[in-house]
C-alpha cells in the first residue's frame, strides 16, 4: 500500500508534465523591454522621469539591463535647468533618483529617431550595431514596449522633429511577428490621443493600452515646484502606483486585467483604453496574463525543441516503466499479505537502523568518553579556582 | 461668355451711378475702421491672454527670495543713498566694486548723445553673472535705471537689483548669462549699451562693450521709485516705433505677479481697472496713443528693436508688497526666462492689450485702419477715373442713351476719355513731398532754444503757405478743374499707400494718421463759393500737423519746447521714426488737400462740371467738347 502511494507520486508528476506540455508551449523564456520617450527640451522632464520609472520598476521586477532597450532623447540630469544636478526625480517627494546607479541608456540624444526606433523592433541593423543597442528577441520573447512623448490622432512625435504613424507602428510589428521576434507584446502608450497609435495594429498577440481617446489630452500628474516642472504624468503615476504595490516581487500573482481595472478616469482625467482582440484566446486570456509576464522576468527554462521530442519519448518510457513498477508493486502487495508478519517486522527494523547516525569507528569506545570527561572536569575545576582566586583578590 | 463678362463689366464701368458712388464708399470705410476700433475691447473680439510658449512655465517654481535678503537689500539700499548727490563716475565706481566684490565680471561704458544742442552723455555700468553649468550662448538683462524715465532717482531699484545680483550667483540653475545693467539715465544709457551689444553703434560716440555674452533673449527694466508698501505692478511694454515685446513676456509676468504673488498688474497707468467696456476702451486707446507717439517709455523700450523682448515694471497703488515681494516677481520671471529653449516666438507680437488678461491679435484690429486707409486710395482711383471722364456724371440721361451705340463703335467710348494733363499734378505733388524735408530736418536739427521759435514760424508759414502756393498756381498756370483732381488723386494714393504698410508695422500711428487726415478725401474746390472754401480751410487748418502738435501739447499741459525737444532726442538717440510720418506723408498730403480747397479753376468748357448746382448748367455743353 505504501509502496504503491508512494510510486503514485512520481506517475502523478508525469501526467501533469504531459497535461501541462501544451501551456509550456505557450511559455515565454525570455522578457524584454522597450522604454521610449520621445521627446526632449526642459519642459519636457515629466516624459524622461515617466520612462525611467518604468525602467526602475522592470530592473525592480528581474528584467535585467541587457534586455532593456532605453531610449532617453534628452540628459535632464545634466540640463543645467535642473536644480538638483545629476538626478532626475518623478515625484515631488523627491524620495527616488531615477538617475541614481546603474542607469544603462541604449539610445541617447539624437539616436532617438523613428528609423533608428522601427530599425531596433525589427533588428534591420548593420553589423556595427553593438548588441547593447539590439532587441535580441525571439519567438519566445515576451515584450514590454512602453512609449511617452507628444503624441496626436494616429502619430507620435519625435523629438519636435518627425513623428512615427499607428501604421508605421503596426507594421514594425507584423514585420517582428513575421521574423518570429516576440511571443507576446504588452505595448503601453502615454501621450495625447494615445489610444489611436495602437488602432492600427494587426499582428496577433499583442495586448496593447493607451491613456486617452481620440482627442482627449493626457495629463500630467503634479510638478515639482524646486524642480520647476511637471514630474510624471497621470496615466503612469497610477500604473506605477498599481505595480509598487501590489506588485512587490516577481512572485505576484497580479494579472493584466487586474492592472486594466486599477484606470478609472477619476484618477487619470482621460479615458485610458486597451485593446484584446489581437490576442490569441481574446479578452479572457489577455486578462489573465500575469503582470509579471511583462513587468518581470521569467524563471522558467525550456530546453531547445529539437531535444523536446527525446524529452517526451523519455518522459513516456519513465511513465510506462512506472506503470509497470505499479503493477508489480501492487503484485508484490498482494503476496504480502499472504504472509505478512514477517514483512511487518523486518520493515521496522530496517527503518529504525537507518534513523541512526553511526559512530565511524567502535574502538576504545569508553576509553575515549573518560578522556572526554576528564577533560572537561578539569575545565570546570580550572574556571572555579580561578574564580575563587579573583574573589579574594579584590 | 469672356465677351458678355467684358460687356458687362464695361457697362457697369461706364454706368454713371458708379462714379458717383467712391464718396460715400470712403466715408462708409472710415466710418467702419472707427467703429470696428470700438467694437474690439467687448468680450465677442477680444480674446483673453494665454501662454503660448511650452517652455516658460511660468509660476511653477518657489521663490526663495526673501529672509536674509531683506538685509541685504537694507544694506545696499544705504550704500546707494550714500551714492545719491555723486557723480556718474563716483556711484560707477562703488558699484563696480560692490558688483566686482560678488564676484562678477564688470564692464564699464561711455556714451554721448547730442541731440537739440544738448549733450547727453554718461557711463554705464554692467556685471556678468556666467551660467554656471550653461553654455555662454545666451543672456538676459535686468536692468535698474539710476533715474527713471521721469528723472526720479530710482533708490529702490538700483538696490533690488544688487540684491538680485548676490541672491542669483548662489543659484547654479542659469541656463543662461545673466547681465546686470546700471544706466545713468532711462533712454540714453540703455540705447548706447543695448546698440553697443549688438555692434551697431556710432563708436564716435558711443564706447564698445568690453565684455560681452551670449545672444540677449529676455530683458526686465526695475523702475522702484516709491519708499512705501505697494500693491500691484504696472508693466511698462511700450517699444520704440511701436513695436512690442511678445505677448508671452507680459502673460508670464501677469501670471507670476497675480498666480504665485497674489499681487495684481496694471496697464497704461490704468490704476484702477474694472475689466468693463470704458475702462478697457481707455487701456487699449491710452495703449494705442503711446504706440502712436512711437516714443521710447522706459530702459526696456531700447531692446525691443533688437528683438529682444523687455519690460519695466513699476509698483504702484497702496498695499502689503514691499521691496522682497517685487524681487521674487522678478526671480519667478527670470526662472520662467531661464526655461526657454529659444527665443520668444509662440504668441503675439502684434496686440492691442486692453486688460492685463484681455487682448486683440493683429488679425482682429489690422482691419480697422486698413479700411480707413483704403478710403484714400479708393478716392484717388475714383478721381483718377474722373478725370478721365468729363460729362458722365452730368448726362446721366443721355450717356443711358448713348450707351446703345458705344457697343457696337469703339471710337466713341474712346471719345469719352480726354487726355490727362499729368505735368502739372505729378510736379505739384512730388514737389510738396520734397518739401517736407524741411520741417523734418528743421525739427530735427535746431538747438534747443531755437525749436518753439522755428515750430510758430513754421506753423505761421504752414498756415500762409497753401494760400500762396495757390494763388501762385492760379496766376502762373491756372490749373483747370482736371488737375486739381489729379493732383488730389495722387496725393491721396500716396498717404493710402504710405499708411496701409504702415499699419503693418505701427498700426496706432497709421490709424492716428489716417484719421486726422481724413477730411482729405473730401475736399474739392470751391471756384463760385468762397463761404464753402473758407469752411474748408478752417476745417483743414484745424487738423493740420501743426495744429494738431499744439492741440496735443495744450491738451496734455507739456510746453511745446518739451514735445519738438523729446521729439528731436527719440529721432536722434532712439530712431524713432515719427517725425518721418508726419512731415513726410501726412504733411505733403495736407499741403495738397489745402491747395485743392484754395483753388479756383476757371469754368472753362474743357473741364467737366464737378459740382450738383452746376451740372444742370454745363451738362449739355459738357459732352460734346470733351475731345
Amino acid at each position: 500500500m505504501r509502496l504503491s502511494s508512494l510510486l503514485r507520486v512520481p506517475a502523478l508528476f508525469a501526467a501533469a508534465l504531459f497535461a501541462a506540455a501544451p501551456v509550456a508551449q505557450a511559455e515565454h523564456t525570455s522578457n524584454w523591454a522597450v522604454l521610449v520617450s520621445t521627446s526632449r527640451f526642459w519642459f519636457n522632464y515629466r516624459h524622461l522621469a515617466n520612462v525611467l520609472s518604468i525602467y526602475r520598476t522592470v530592473k525592480r521586477l528581474g528584467i535585467p539591463d541587457s534586455q532593456i532597450i532605453l531610449m532617453l532623447p534628452d540628459d535632464m540630469a545634466c540640463n543645467p535647468r535642473n536644480a538638483f544636478p545629476g538626478t532626475v526625480y518623478s515625484n515631488a517627494d523627491r524620495a527616488v533618483d531615477l538617475y541614481g546607479d546603474n542607469i544603462e541608456v541604449d539610445y541617447r540624444g539624437y539616436e532617438v529617431t523613428v528609423e533608428n526606433f522601427i530599425r531596433l523592433l525589427t533588428d534591420r541593423v548593420g553589423d556595427e550595431m553593438p548588441r547593447s543597442k539590439r532587441l535580441l528577441t525571439d519567438d519566445r520573447s515576451n515584450i514590454l514596449v512602453y512609449m511617452t512623448g507628444h503624441g496626436g490622432n494616429e502619430f507620435l512625435k519625435f523629438q519636435d522633429a518627425e513623428e512615427i504613424g499607428a501604421f508605421d507602428l503596426a507594421d514594425a510589428f507584423e514585420q517582428m511577428w513575421e521574423k518570429k521576434r516576440y511571443h507576446e507584446i504588452l505595448f503601453m502608450i502615454d501621450t495625447c490621443q494615445a489610444n489611436t497609435m495602437y488602432s492600427k495594429l494587426y499582428s496577433p498577440n499583442i495586448i496593447a493600452t493607451g491613456s486617452s481617446e481620440l482627442d482627449q489630452s493626457s495629463y500630467s500628474h503634479h510638478a515639482d515646484n524646486d524642480v520647476g516642472v511637471a514630474v510624471i504624468d497621470r496615466y503612469t503615476y497610477y500604473n506605477l502606483e498599481f505595480l509598487e504595490t501590489e506588485v512587490r516581487d516577481t512572485s505576484s500573482k497580479k494579472t493584466v486585467g487586474d492592472l486594466f481595472d486599477s484606470y478609472t478616469y477619476e484618477k487619470i482625467h482621460s479615458h485610458a483604453g486597451v485593446r484584446y482582440d489581437l490576442f490569441r484566446g481574446g479578452e479572457e486570456e489577455a486578462r489573465s496574463r500575469l503582470v509579471t509576464d511583462f513587468f518581470g522576468n521569467v524563471q522558467n527554462v525550456e530546453v531547445d525543441g529539437s531535444k523536446n521530442t527525446t524529452l517526451e519519448e523519455d518522459l513516456l518510457s519513465l511513465s510506462r516503466t512506472i506503470a509497470a513498477l505499479q503493477q508489480k508493486a501492487e503484485e508484490e502487495e498482494q503476496a504480502a499479505r499472504q504472509n505478512t508478519t514477517e514483512a511487518v517486522k523486518s520493515k521496522p527494523m530496517a527503518h529504525h537502523k537507518t534513523q541512526f547516525a553511526k559512530p565511524l569507528t567502535d574502538e576504545n569506545w569508553w576509553t575515549k568518553k573518560i578522556f572526554g570527561a576528564t577533560a572537561l572536569a578539569g575545565c570546570a575545576l580550572l574556571w572555579g579556582i580561578s574564580s575563587f582566586l579573583e574573589a579574594p583578590g579584590k | 461668355m469672356p465677351s458678355l463678362i467684358s460687356r458687362g463689366a464695361s457697362r457697369i464701368r461706364r454706368d454713371p451711378r458708379i462714379l458717383k458712388l467712391p464718396p460715400y464708399l470712403s466715408l462708409l470705410c472710415i466710418l467702419v475702421g472707427v467703429v470696428w476700433l470700438f467694437l474690439l475691447p467687448k468680450n465677442e473680439y477680444s480674446r483673453r491672454t494665454y501662454i503660448s510658449e511650452n517652455a516658460l512655465l511660468p509660476g511653477q517654481v518657489h521663490t526663495y527670495f526673501g529672509g536674509s535678503d531683506q538685509n541685504v537689500f537694507r544694506a545696499y539700499k544705504h550704500e546707494v543713498n550714500a551714492l545719491v548727490h555723486q557723480s556718474n563716475i563716483e556711484i560707477n565706481d562703488k558699484l563696480e566694486s560692490i558688483l566686482k566684490g560678488l564676484g562678477l565680471k564688470v564692464g564699464r561704458q561711455n556714451f554721448t548723445y547730442h541731440s537739440a544742442g544738448h549733450v547727453y552723455s554718461g557711463e554705464n555700468t554692467y556685471a556678468i553673472l556666467q551660467a554656471p553649468r550653461g553654455d555662454a550662448t545666451e543672456a538676459i538683462v535686468l536692468v535698474a535705471a539710476w533715474k527713471n524715465a521721469k528723472g526720479e532717482l530710482n533708490r529702490n531699484g538700483v538696490a533690488l537689483l544688487l540684491t538680485l545680483a548676490r541672491y542669483f550667483k548662489r543659484w547654479s540653475l542659469w541656463s543662461k548669462d545673466i547681465i546686470f545693467l546700471l544706466t545713468p539715465d532711462s533712454i540714453a544709457g540703455p540705447q548706447a549699451w543695448v546698440d553697443a551689444y549688438h555692434d551697431a553703434h556710432d563708436s564716435s560716440r558711443v564706447d564698445s562693450l568690453p565684455l560681452k555674452s551670449g545672444a540677449l533673449q529676455g530683458a526686465v527694466a526695475i523702475d522702484y521709485v516709491r519708499e512705501d508698501r505697494f500693491e500691484s505692478v504696472h508693466i511698462v511694454y511700450d517699444g520704440i516705433n511701436g513695436q512690442l515685446p511678445n505677448l508671452d513676456l507680459i502673460n508670464s509676468v501677469v501670471n507670476i505677479a497675480g498666480g504665485q504673488m497674489g499681487m495684481g498688474t496694471g496697464l497704461q497707468e490704468m490704476w484702477r481697472h474694472d475689466d468693463k467696456y470704458p475702462d478697457r476702451l481707455r487701456t487699449m486707446l491710452r495703449g494705442m496713443l503711446k504706440q502712436g507717439l512711437g516714443l521710447a517709455s522706459g530702459p526696456h523700450s531700447s531692446f525691443i528693436p533688437y528683438h529682444v523682448d523687455a519690460v519695466t515694471l513699476q509698483p504702484f497703488g497702496n498695499g502689503w508688497q514691499d521691496e522682497m515681494a517685487m524681487g521674487r516677481v522678478i526671480e519667478g520671471t527670470f526662472r520662467s526666462l531661464n526655461n526657454l529653449l529659444e527665443h520668444l516666438h509662440q504668441s503675439f507680437f502684434f496686440y492691442l492689450l486692453m486688460h492685463p488678461h484681455r487682448f486683440v491679435s493683429i488679425g482682429t484690429y489690422l482691419p480697422s485702419a486698413m479700411l480707413v486707409a483704403a478710403n484714400f486710395t479708393i478716392m484717388a482711383i475714383a478721381l483718377w477715373l474722373k478725370s478721365g471722364q468729363p460729362g458722365l456724371t452730368s448726362t446721366s440721361g443721355k450717356a443711358e442713351n448713348k450707351k446703345s451705340d458705344d457697343e457696337k463703335s469703339d471710337s466713341k467710348t474712346s471719345s469719352q476719355t480726354v487726355e490727362r494733363d499729368l505735368f502739372l499734378p505729378l510736379g505739384f505733388v512730388t514737389g510738396c513731398q520734397f518739401l517736407s524735408v524741411v520741417p523734418l530736418y528743421l525739427f530735427n536739427n535746431a538747438p534747443d532754444g531755437m525749436l518753439t521759435l522755428a515750430f510758430i514760424t513754421f506753423a505761421a508759414l504752414n498756415t500762409i503757405l497753401p494760400h500762396l502756393s495757390s494763388h501762385l498756381l492760379t496766376k502762373y498756370y491756372t490749373p483747370t478743374i482736371q488737375q486739381y483732381q489729379l493732383i488730389k488723386s495722387f496725393s491721396l494714393l500716396l498717404l493710402g499707400m504710405f499708411l496701409s504698410s504702415l499699419a503693418t508695422l505701427n498700426f496706432s500711428l497709421a490709424l492716428l494718421v489716417g484719421l486726422l487726415a481724413c477730411p482729405l478725401t473730401f475736399m474739392q474746390p470751391w471756384p463760385r463759393s468762397p463761404v464753402m472754401r473758407g469752411i474748408c480751410m478752417l476745417l483743414l487748418d484745424a487738423v493740420a500737423p501743426t495744429s494738431v502738435l499744439v492741440a496735443g501739447a495744450v491738451y496734455w499741459d507739456v510746453s511745446l519746447g518739451t514735445v519738438l525737444r523729446e521729439a528731436a532726442f527719440a529721432w536722434d538717440v532712439s530712431g524713432m521714426y515719427s517725425p518721418v510720418v508726419v512731415w513726410c506723408v501726412w504733411w505733403p498730403a495736407w499741403l495738397a488737400g489745402s491747395v485743392t480747397v484754395l483753388g479756383k479753376p476757371p469754368p472753362t468748357p474743357s473741364s467737366g462740371p464737378k459740382r450738383k448746382g452746376e451740372k444742370k448748367a454745363e451738362g449739355v455743353e459738357g459732352k460734346p467738347v470733351s475731345k
